[in-house]
């Protein structure tokens, strides 16, 4: 009974101690709509002009990948497109491969406001970056070209290579 | 209660049944209007026929080509059809730096605007340049009600009512101011016609009568045709068997030698026959009792 007693005392005790030093946390929570959307207008298509050649240009046999932005609020957005440098998946390969890629604005709904993103852009290395100057939609074409060292031939198989696009907040 | 919720639930949602598919608005999308390089183009064979046709976009896309230096501005237009200047225009800027292969894709919202105002459309290019690759294309709503007498369910509606011209009892023919009409006659006319009437439908009867005996007939006919024919295959089917088993003559051995009367015939005296006296008078009893019973009769 004792035993009791001094045990509800030692509860009341903590509970006075811990109303004297309430805390707590409340979140606060948030969704931001991005203003620059993202979306492939059409995947690409790597041609084999010969052996040991990869490439999405048309006369090779290829088609090149369009992406399509679209913004919302102008002068908010860079938009980096990096054409690829690798396979992410592909057989194993007997030599290395050079690349090469370019990206290039295909078409636009706002000519009078986006005419200037092509000659406007920054290139570092695959990556080329555009200022999203003007709200509408824009379609950016790239170009990917394979090599296998050495003129060797490609194993058969399947290539798959990745242009990366991102909406970069200024 | 549960009938009364049932009820409140059929009467919320009949609105939406009692409107009729027929006029609900609908939308469309023409083809491409331009058809050839020479980027013009009349709405009349772009649009479909219903009245009530209002546009909201105009959507078009094309590939600019000209030198990067060159600055060039491409119009896409239609004019106003009711005035002058456009109903719709949108430019495009073709800086310098821009180049050859460079493409446009712009969808602009017109808001609902009537078809009648829309005229002739065309692309048109100022500067050292050209487009190519164009494609135009409208998107449309379509209200059937526009015309409220296009369906009974269109609000507005109006029950049609026959065009009755009015006419001048004054200036009609009167016959009873006709002095050249014997009104007496007529009477017999209309009496006639009656007659007329009753006669035709006589007529008509008895035709009918002499369609039915004759279909009849045709009908009998048929069967005793029928008969006819199963009777005639039938003997020709006998005669057929009978064919087969008769022969032609007959064959029969005849032994030959005399043959002498076998009959002796001795005279003597023949007396009556006693039983034939007594049947030939009893006969001659009974034909006298029979004439005589004739006069009874006639004496009772």
């Amino acid at each position: 009974m004792l035993n009791f007693k001094s045990g509800i005392g030692i509860a009341l005790l903590v509970a006075g101690a811990t109303a004297a030093h309430a805390q707590q946390n409340t979140p606060i929570n948030g969704t931001v709509q991005s203003r620059c959307i993202i979306q492939t207008d059409q995947p690409g298509i790597y041609g084999n002009p010969n052996a040991y050649t990869l490439s999405t240009t048309n006369t090779d046999g290829g088609s090149p990948p369009v992406i399509r932005v679209d913004v919302t609020l102008a002068a908010a957005y860079y938009l980096d497109i990096t054409a690829p440098s690798a396979f992410s998946s592909a057989p194993s390969l007997p030599d290395v491969v050079t690349w090469a890629g370019d990206t290039t604005v295909k078409s636009m709904s706002d000519s009078t406001n986006m005419g200037g993103y092509e000659t406007g852009k920054l290139e570092t290395g695959y990556t080329d970056r555009y200022d999203l100057t003007a709200t509408g939609s824009t379609w950016f074409e790239t170009t990917s070209t394979a090599t296998l060292g050495g003129s060797r031939a490609f194993p058969g198989g399947n290539y798959t290579a990745l242009v990366t696009a991102a909406c970069i907040a200024k | 209660m549960r009938k009364k919720l049932l009820l409140l639930l059929a009467l919320g949602s009949w609105p939406s049944y009692s409107y009729s598919e027929s006029i609900a608005p609908y939308w469309g999308t023409t083809g491409n209007v331009i058809a050839d390089q020479s980027l013009n183009w009349s709405m009349g064979g772009v649009l479909p026929e219903p009245l009530g046709l209002d546009i909201q976009n105009v959507i078009y896309s094309y590939k600019i080509q000209k030198e990067t230096g060159e600055w060039v501005t491409v119009h896409v237009q239609n004019e106003n059809a009711n005035g002058t200047g456009y109903i719709f225009r949108e430019t495009d800027e073709w800086k310098p730096g821009t180049s050859t292969g460079m493409g446009i894709n712009k969808v602009v919202p017109v808001g609902d605007l009537p078809r009648e105002l829309w005229g002739p459309g065309s692309i048109d290019i100022e500067g050292n340049g050209s487009v190519y690759d164009a494609n135009v294309i409208y998107t449309y709503k379509v209200t059937p009600c526009y015309d409220p007498q296009y369906d009974p369910n269109c609000p507005g509606y109006k029950v049609p009512t026959p065009n009755i011209v009015e006419v001048n009892l004054d200036d009609l023919y009167d016959v009873f101011d006709d002095e050249n009409v014997d009104l007496e006659r007529n009477k017999s006319i209309e009496q006639d016609d009656i007659n007329l009437e009753e006669n035709e439908r006589k007529k008509k009867e008895e035709e009918e009568e002499a369609k039915r005996k004759y279909r009849l007939e045709k009908a009998l006919g048929a069967a005793d045709a029928a008969s006819l024919f199963a009777e005639n295959a039938r003997i020709q089917q006998m005669n057929l068997v009978a064919a087969q088993n008769l022969q032609a003559y007959v064959i029969a051995g005849i032994p030959g030698g005399v043959y002498n009367d076998v009959v002796d015939l001795r005279d003597s005296k023949l007396p009556d026959a006693k039983t034939g006296l007594r049947n030939g008078l009893a006969q001659q009893l009974l034909h006298k009792q029979m004439v005589e019973m004739q006069y009874n009769l006639n004496t009772n």
